[in-house]
């Protein structure tokens, strides 16, 4: 990968370093990055991904701090001490069911950052620009601030509301298609002015630029259900990169280029995958305002007739004994009552009994990308029995229990069934082929897509009610008590 | 109230309306139960065995004389005038069949529920006594089938030389058939399948059966769940089908059957001649008239050296099982009727409604009709495909080429030097990342995530510069730039650490 790298302003300073040495620095960083990533390919080299992630960092933070211009470094300590430690103590004390809610805040902080380094940068641009350059810069600048503030704030919404301290209904305003509309309007029409005015001399015009922004960012994210969260994260991911990349334009430098290329494809390509597992296009997620109790009234109007079973606990414990392939099918349930240690122990009282239990896992279940995995493995379950949904779907014909925790829209048959349902042709676990069914439950509502699941309703399907920890334990104990 | 349970006046029923189990739920219910003597005896539950529950043994006539009654098979008209005035009868009743009971039951102002007539819905599965009988007599089949059968049903190699596994053909896939495909895949014989509904197929090969079809466009399946009449060529291209396959199968099981008509002859007696001597065909279909021409009701007889059995009594042959089934799918019936305390018939409850023939000497059969899907487990869910991705039209794709040309030749013409290198890194480095990302383990998407946060906060490099011009601090660039150093050092801190907290859980199974 030889790219042309160019020295960041390019001001003549007197300095001991040769002139390539820094750029030489990001190249190395940039290469190191993109390691990083591709060591996530496996589970086995992911570890050793991250740390080349971590000394491409160092890598470019040692270099920068040794660049020409830099010339003293009281302020810089300062700033990185206190983040570095308040970084520390934010990572080792969150729990992984609220990850979601850590990446959605670490996203607004690079949105944040991004803002104010472009307003700095503006305000004290280091050296004097004129002509089509200055132009150039100004855009730069105006994007690196609009994409950033359209990140910072839509990252605290989303934080908020997987949270919880927000509804995770969709605000549904009337016209709000034109709303989002006039806002971007707004703001390539508030850039004009910006454009036009003396260098250092409308800031004004940012800051409304900036204030413009942050309000489409909230209005986008507000409109957003609480089940398209994994792809409304994953789309913040790949802003805040792309935010970056504003800012290597804007600062000319090409290791911000990179890296910021790198993040917003990654986000990206995980917003189109969570789209792909749940049949929509991303328009639809976007802007589609689907995702609530109320966005699908047609489907509440004809609920499939029936009546559940409810399975007691020494029948379903006599069920799980008498089988040789269970399957678990964690959601967000599981998450919700942190049950995730208790189906690890009973994992493993299975499989001392010979049974073979396994994990299902689909794409969008959680409310991140990947969360049900990180949750099995924090629990201690190991990766190999955790199964993609395409690995496993072939398999549960043959599988005697499946045990559905906390997870409704993703084992609805009625996406292969029903043309008319809000999530007809959503690929989905075909639990229902297996040879019983026990859902976990803990109340007697619709899933979060608000559709009606008559997975419920079949003859091979049993209900266990309660909290999904109390339950897990509840079997546990029973286990127990056999020999 | 007062459930009475008589003996089965049917010759050759060994089965019983209820058991000690039921006879258990019913009085817990509310009500009083009373069995006539002997009543369950041929089905091993002896008169001991209800008194410990708590019934009473009472005469066949007093019996007979309760307030409801419980029967297996449809009573004769003799049978009925045992009944009180205004009693109410649950039992098999085959309403369209039987003019002459519903005539003797209106007489006695009675009210009849006919426990074949519940709808194949799925909340009334569990009354489902046809289902329940189908799945029993679909097994005894298999076992009558095995005892005519001169070989092996699973295959055998040995010392003193190798046996094929029986080649055994169902026709008719609905409960019996799938019991039956079950019992001989048990057994170990090589099961194929016929069924006129395509929703069939599925369950056929979820049972490790092969579904055999005909290449006609044409599924013959009601709203109901049931099979229909086909028309001519498809019967044709069925039969032509069996042909095909009968010199090759050493036991025909037969469940074909259309409500309220003559079982559809299917296993001709050309098709019988053509088997190899010593095959067996089980017809289950015999009491109806019987699928296989040659089946004689009740007994077993040999055409072309061709056993065919036409039992009418195959679900009788495991009295037990079949009667606490039974009993169950009954007592099952009388929680939807309200139990002793909430006794009523109830309109609008589909399952009751359906049942109903006679209420109080008024004729209430047939039901009204209420067109409704299918039951799921009679008909599996059949696959939609997913809506096709738009294709991208024409235009479309012009209109891109289009603006790739514009912006790149744009950039060519104005753009200068400087910002054109940082474009050519940033394009190359979209592609690189749209390469790398699609190789990442799903399951360790959480982590990217947090790793991309984290190489993400490298904007902190443009803190950096800021903050490090030797300006005061308290100059507003300075102040700013400073923040967002802060903010972008706990993205890079925090990132990496909780990603490396992440990645240390991932552990291999042993």
């Amino acid at each position: 990968m030889l790219i042309p790298m160019t020295l960041p302003l390019s001001v003549a300073a007197e300095t001991w370093l040769p002139e390539s040495l820094l750029p030489v620095a990001y190249l190395v960083a940039g290469i190191l990055f993109v390691l990083s990533i591709g060591g996530l390919s496996s589970q086995k080299s992911a570890s050793r991904g991250n740390f080349f992630g971590m000394a491409g960092m160092v890598l470019a933070v040692v270099a920068t701090m040794l660049a020409p211009e830099v010339a003293s470094y009281g302020v810089m300590a300062g700033a990185i001490a206190v983040g570095a430690i308040v970084g520390a103590a934010l990572a080792s004390r969150v729990g992984m069911t609220s990850m979601p809610q850590l990446v959605a805040a670490l996203h607004s902080f690079v949105g944040l950052a991004a803002v104010l380094v472009g307003l700095s940068t503006y305000l004290d641009p280091g050296h004097p620009l004129q002509g089509p350059e200055a132009i150039i810069h100004g855009v730069e600048i105006l994007l690196d601030v609009a994409i950033g503030a359209v990140t910072f704030t839509g990252s605290v919404v989303a934080w908020a509301k997987l949270d919880g301290r927000l509804s995770g209904k969709p605000l549904l305003l009337p016209g709000r298609h034109f709303l989002n509309l006039f806002l971007v309007a707004a703001i390539v029409g508030l850039s004009v002015p910006f454009l036009q005015a003396d260098p250092g001399e409308g800031e004004v015009w940012l800051l409304a630029i900036a204030g413009v922004a942050s309000l489409l960012g909230v209005h986008l994210v507000a409109s957003i259900g609480g089940a398209d969260m994994p792809v409304v994260v994953s789309l913040l991911n790949s802003y805040s990169g792309w935010t970056a990349a504003a800012a290597g334009f804007m600062l000319g430098n090409d290791l911000l280029i990179i890296t910021g290329a790198l993040v917003g494809s990654s986000g990206a390509i995980l917003s189109s995958i969570m789209c792909k597992a749940m049949n929509r296009s991303i328009w639809n997620v976007v802007f589609g305002g689907f995702g609530s109790d109320g966005s699908a009234p047609a489907a509440n109007a004809d609920q499939p007739e029936g009546e559940w079973t409810e399975i007691p606990l020494g029948n379903l414990v006599d069920r799980i004994l008498d089988a040789q392939e269970v399957v678990i099918v964690p959601g967000y349930g599981m998450a919700v009552g942190q049950a995730q240690r208790a189906v690890d122990s009973f994992t493993r009282d299975l499989q001392g009994r010979g049974i073979r239990v396994r994990f299902a896992i689909h794409p969008v279940a959680g409310r991140l990308p990947g969360h049900m995995n990180v949750l099995l493995a924090e629990a201690g379950v190991p990766y190999d029995i955790v199964m993609e949904m395409d690995e496993i779907n072939g398999d549960l014909p043959k599988t005697d229990v499946v045990l559905v925790i906390g997870a409704n829209d993703i084992v609805n048959p009625s996406a292969q069934t029903d043309p008319a349902s809000p999530i007809a042709g959503m690929p989905v676990l075909e639990v229902w082929k297996s040879e019983l069914t026990v859902v976990f439950k803990r109340g007697r509502g619709v899933g979060y897509a608000g559709v009606v699941n008559p997975l419920f309703f079949l003859d091979k399907t049993r209900m266990f009610f309660g909290d999904a920890r109390d339950s897990m334990e509840k079997i546990n104990a029973e286990l127990k008590s056999r020999p | 109230m007062i459930i009475g349970i008589p003996r089965e006046g049917r010759v050759g029923e060994r089965r019983v309306a209820a058991t000690p189990e039921s006879a258990k739920a019913l009085i817990e219910m509310g009500f009083t139960v009373c069995v006539a003597e002997n009543a369950g005896l041929l089905a091993s539950f002896p008169d001991s065995s209800f008194e410990q529950v708590g019934a009473s043994i009472v005469s066949q006539e007093a019996a007979w004389a309760s307030v409801v009654v419980l029967q297996v098979n449809p009573p004769s008209v003799e049978e009925i005038g045992g009944m009180r005035q205004g009693g109410t009868l649950i039992s098999l009743l085959r309403p369209a069949q039987n003019q002459a009971l519903l005539d003797t039951l209106m007489g006695k102002k009675a009210t009849a529920l006919a426990l074949d007539q519940i709808p194949r819905i799925t909340r009334a599965q569990k009354m489902d006594v046809l289902s329940s009988m189908g799945n029993i007599a679909g097994y005894r089949a298999v076992v009558e089938a095995s005892q005519h059968y001169g070989g092996f049903f699973g295959g055998q190699m040995t010392a003193a030389g190798k046996s094929a596994p029986a080649k055994v053909l169902v026709i008719g896939a609905g409960v019996a058939g799938l019991s039956a495909l079950g019992a001989a895949r048990g057994l170990g014989a090589t099961v194929y399948a016929f069924d006129v509904r395509v929703s069939a197929k599925e369950q056929v090969e979820s049972l490790g059966g092969r579904f055999l079809t005909v290449e006609i466009e044409e599924s013959g399946e009601t709203a109901g769940g049931y099979a229909k009449t086909m028309s001519k060529e498809f019967i044709d291209a069925e039969m032509a089908l069996f042909r095909e396959h009968a010199p090759t199968t050493d036991v025909v099981i037969t469940t074909a059957l259309i409500p309220g008509r003559a079982a559809p002859k299917l296993w001709l007696a050309d098709m019988v001649a053509a088997m190899k001597p010593g095959s067996v065909v089980v017809d289950l279909a015999a009491e109806q008239g019987g699928n296989c021409e040659g089946t004689v009701a009740g007994e077993v007889v040999q055409v072309d050296g061709v056993n065919i059995i036409g039992y009418t009594d195959l679900v009788s042959r495991l009295p037990t099982v079949a009667s606490r089934f039974f009993a169950k799918n009954v007592q099952n019936l009388i929680v939807e009727l309200g139990g002793a305390e909430g006794w009523h018939i109830d309109h609008e409850d589909e399952a009751v409604r359906g049942a109903l023939a006679v209420e109080a000497g008024e004729l209430r059969f047939p039901p009204p009709k209420i067109e409704r899907p299918p039951p799921p487990v009679v008909a599996p869910p059949t696959q939609v495909t997913a809506p096709e991705p738009k294709a991208e039209s024409g235009v479309g794709r012009l209109l891109a080429s289009a603006a790739f040309v514009g912006v790149f030749g744009a950039i060519g013409l104005f753009a200068p030097i400087e910002f054109v290198q940082h474009f050519s890194v940033f394009v190359l480095s979209c592609f690189v990342g749209w390469q790398l990302i699609w190789n990442v383990n799903h399951a360790l998407h959480t982590p990217l995530m947090s790793v991309t946060n984290a190489i993400s906060g490298i904007i902190l490099v443009g803190g950096l510069l800021q903050t490090g011009r030797g300006e005061s601090f308290t100059a507003l660039p300075v102040i700013l730039a400073a923040v967002a150093l802060l903010l972008a050092s706990i993205n890079v801190v925090g990132g990496f650490l909780v990603t490396h907290r992440m990645l240390a859980m991932f552990r291999r199974g042993n």
